[in-house]
């Protein structure tokens, strides 16, 4: 019941804070009704995409303070068993969706177990190192397409709820928003809760935190296996919204380190962190790759200028854009 | 039989050169994280620099690849110095996420400006002293001399930086910063300075790793991730920071990497006999991530660390 | 029977001996000093008593039970709480938030915790700084801080290292004041080391002395300070020698 009750808990947040978050709930909400393109709606779906990635990514590389940039494995386990399951057995979405967090949150287990006996800079290749392994295999591996990877067929007619297969984008939207809430209001509950307390100690000394009887190496794992199972949820969405997947798309490094990224120029550690830093980099990356990849000769460009602002924000503000609004209001505080 | 044996043979050859030139390409990366427990991400992208760096100024200059090294030399330490000066000094104030991201953007960074300036096709080096020549040194078993060049380079550039670290002056203040950086600084050690080299020597090494390479490896853009990633394995194997390390491991792993072939031969024996081809030589690299992994796990000091 | 029972421990780093077949025993409600000069080996102890290092050999009883082999999480929930010499308050906990993460050891509920940890901070006199981060605080709030966030966790025993390091002469009477509170309320054992004597000859009930990692001397603060061994110990062997010498003359 109190968990329950703390996750419904805003009240220690600032009011401004609040104000801003219900005006962006209202957008999100309306947005499907007001004027847009498809080129935006497709964004803002990646937008949501990316937001519930980054907060799984928060709840062991913010809160927990431990960098992974390995979560692109169960981004791909969770497409793939969605995927899977739908071409081979004809199993709708909403059936899926449990199998393949189980079996991410699984290989979390059994991956974690070993890793988190690492620390720092050691931890953190090693979660590319098990990500590019898992993909490795996928692309050759013919039960799951290989490098081709995997096409979802049509379902009967559309608009197909079991399946979520729909014509128009807004059914993805707001199933995917409803997720969002749902991922929003877990955060906030974790955030108050012991495991959520206990990360942070161990970010902040781990030879503290265990002094005061906290098992760091099994809270690292749980935590894990959490933000497992955000990513590898989007991971099954990711699949039905598609029609296609293959391991260089859900899979990759870039996608890793993209989930990483965006939690932390928003801001790691904090609740908002993640949801901001992917209301900036996802419209700045689809728009400047739309405008800037169509110019002859300018294949590249737009990550060139992602690669300048990550070497920027962690150079002179790695707590990220929520670390700068917070620095505001300390200095106004005095 | 005899055929497999000359198979083994060969892939033993091979994996030897290969090797060496992995730990060359190590070299750097241990070299600046021995100094200070920072990890580039950008570090195969030195390389690719290093590539691009030979097979551009080879042509323009009108002279052989191979006597562009010292050119690679200089692009690549005026290359960490800048990146050390540029960037990494302020990734230091920060946490440990800052320095990964930092590097990794800088990554982003150098491969897009490559995509931009060189656009994404692969290039070789097509004629040169090096080029297509080999000679024999037993019944099939071939040696191609760019391999044997770039491997003899390695094992020269490996006895320079030895000499540097342990016969130096110079050396021994980068060994006692990256022993203890406060006692050093209280000994009148600039560790600024000492960082720098460290990101200078680094830079030149992987750079004339990637002028050796790319007498017999093409070079695009998105070379580097896959020479990070063996840097990052082979770096671990030896131990963070350990030069002796980084040349053992790097000629483990190329042995590693060129067994598939052994096994691609044994299989085909097989195969002959009626059963069924596996491919497993495609899964070549990723064994450098399992090992990676493995190594971390069981033994993360790995073969000579003294850092962990 | 004795809360603690430290039985023939001893502690290796490769060739490095930094305890040798110590044995002691801390009594129920005791305040048990442990002293020796720098690089006697205290915090090794400590360590080791705690569960942070394994011992090479010996044994450790803690409240009747065989702690030997745990490690530092399983004693700190049997009861044996640990602060630390150098505290790093880097990190974007708040002071309350810090404290509750003591309290959270014994209860799931974040209401309780919260109680909990305001009560501590109570007692020890620093609620006012509960929305403070910690790299904002003085020196001697911080180490309050560290005593209210080990004692939220409910000790039975606390191993206090260094308390009074970095603090100045009021401040020191304060903690000592503290500590006697935290001792006869709580009813909580304390076993301190500290290599500024004063503090612990204020507080302590007895006191153990090491020196290069074995027990020379223990017994009562006014009794042990005046064996020889132990002056030799802080003082070195000249100090005794000349002594010896003026009483000769």
């Amino acid at each position: 019941m109190e968990a329950i009750r703390n996750a419904f808990d805003f009240t220690d947040l600032p009011r401004g804070e609040m104000i801003i978050a219900a005006l962006a709930l209202l957008f999100l909400l309306l947005f499907p009704v007001l004027p847009h393109s498809s080129f935006a709606m497709a964004t803002m779906i990646q937008f949501l995409m990316f937001s519930l990635y980054g907060m799984g990514w928060n709840l062991i590389g913010g809160y927990g303070g431990q960098v992974d940039l390995g979560k692109a494995q169960y981004v791909g386990i969770g497409a793939y068993t969605t995927a899977l399951l739908m071409i081979r057995l004809d199993v709708p979405f909403w059936y899926s969706l449990p199998v393949g967090l189980a079996l991410a949150v699984i290989w979390s287990f059994i991956i974690g177990y070993p890793l988190f006996r690492l620390k720092g800079h050691y931890f953190a290749i090693a979660t590319i190192a098990t990500s590019l392994v898992l993909k490795d295999i996928f692309e050759v591996w013919n039960f799951v397409g290989g490098a081709r990877g995997l096409e979802i067929p049509l379902k009967g007619n559309l608009p197909n709820w079991l399946y979520l297969q729909f014509k128009q984008d807004y059914y993805y939207f707001y199933v995917l928003l409803a997720m969002f809430l749902v991922g929003l209001i877990y955060v906030n509950g974790f955030r108050h809760s012991r495991l959520g307390f206990q990360l942070r100690a161990i970010k902040d000394n781990e030879n503290v935190a265990r002094s005061l009887g906290i098992d760091a190496h099994w809270c690292k794992i749980k935590a894990y296996a959490t933000a497992t199972a955000f990513v590898a949820a989007v991971g099954s969405f990711h699949a039905c919204y598609n029609f296609n997947i293959e391991p260089e798309d859900v899979m990759s490094l870039d996608l890793s380190v993209l989930i990483a990224l965006m939690a932390m120029l928003g801001g790691a550690g904090s609740m908002w962190g993640p949801i901001i830093g992917a209301a900036i980099l996802v419209p700045m990356k689809s728009y400047l790759g739309d405008w800037l990849g169509g110019k002859a000769g300018m294949a590249g460009m737009d990550l060139l200028l992602y690669g300048a602002i990550i070497m920027f924000i962690a150079a002179v503000q790695p707590r990220g854009v929520y670390g700068i609004v917070e620095a505001l209001r300390a200095r106004r505080r005095r | 039989m005899e055929a497999l044996a000359v198979q083994i043979l060969k892939s033993l050859v091979s994996g030897l050169l290969m090797g060496l030139v992995f730990a060359l390409v190590a070299l750097g990366l241990t070299v600046i994280f021995g100094v200070m427990d920072i990890v580039n991400f950008a570090h195969g992208e030195f390389l690719m620099i290093g590539m691009y760096t030979t097979l551009l100024t080879s042509p323009l200059l009108g002279v052989d690849p191979v006597l562009t090294l010292p050119l690679c030399v200089l692009v690549g330490a005026v290359l960490g110095l800048l990146c050390y000066h540029g960037l990494i000094r302020f990734l230091l104030r920060g946490p440990m996420i800052a320095q990964l991201f930092g590097t990794f953007g800088l990554m982003l960074f150098l491969r897009n400006m490559a995509l931009l300036v060189m656009g994404s096709e692969p290039r070789i080096i097509h004629a040169g002293w090096l080029v297509g020549k080999s000679f024999a040194v037993g019944p099939n078993v071939v040696l191609e001399s760019t391999k044997l060049a770039a491997a003899v380079l390695s094992v020269v550039s490996f006895l320079v930086i030895w000499w540097l670290i342990n016969r130096t002056k110079v050396g021994r203040a980068l060994t006692a910063t990256s022993l203890d950086a406060e006692g050093a600084r209280y000994m009148g050690i600039s560790t600024e300075r000492m960082n720098a080299l460290a990101w200078a020597v680094g830079g030149a090494s992987v750079a004339v790793a990637g002028g050796l390479l790319v007498n017999f490896w093409p070079v695009e853009p998105g070379v580097g991730l896959l020479f990070t990633m063996i840097a990052f394995a082979t770096v671990a194997l030896g131990g963070f920071g350990s030069v002796r390390g980084a040349f053992v491991a790097g000629i483990i792993i190329g042995l590693i990497v060129n067994v598939p072939p052994v096994w691609d031969a044994l299989l085909r024996t097989i195969d002959a006999v009626g059963l069924k081809n596996l491919e497993i030589h495609s899964l070549k690299y990723t064994m450098v991530y399992a090992i990676y992994f493995l190594i971390m796990v069981i033994r993360p000091q790995g073969l000579f660390g003294w850092k962990q | 029977m004795a809360l603690l029972e430290v039985n023939q421990v001893s502690k290796h780093f490769g060739g490095l001996v930094a305890n040798q077949e110590v044995s002691f025993a801390l009594e129920q409600h005791e305040m048990l000093g442990l002293i020796g000069p720098n690089g006697a080996g205290k915090t090794t102890l400590f360590n080791c008593i705690a569960g942070f290092y394994p011992v090479t050999s010996g044994r450790i009883i803690f409240d009747g039970r065989d702690i030997t082999a745990l490690r530092d999480y399983q004693t700190a929930r049997l009861g044996l709480a640990r602060t630390f010499q150098i505290f790093q308050a880097s990190g974007d906990l708040k002071v309350l938030e810090n404290v509750m993460v003591g309290s959270f050891l014994r209860t799931g509920s974040r209401r309780k915790a919260r109680q909990t940890a305001e009560g501590c901070l109570d007692f020890l006199g620093i609620r006012a700084a509960a929305g403070a981060m910690m790299a904002d605080l003085p020196v001697a709030a911080q180490k309050r801080v560290a005593l209210a966030t080990a004692l939220a966790s409910d000790p039975k025993l606390m191993l206090l290292d260094e308390v009074g390091a970095g603090l100045n002469k009021s401040e020191i009477e304060g903690l000592v004041a503290l500590l006697r509170r935290i001792h006869s309320e709580r009813g909580i054992a304390l076993l301190l080391t500290e290599h500024v004597l004063e503090m612990v000859m204020a507080l302590s009930h007895r006191v153990i002395v090491l020196e290069s990692g074995r027990k020379i001397a223990e017994g009562e603060p006014a009794a042990v300070v005046k064996d020889p061994e132990v002056i030799r110990a802080y003082l070195g062997d000249h100090y005794i020698r000349r002594r010896q010498e003026t009483k000769d003359a």
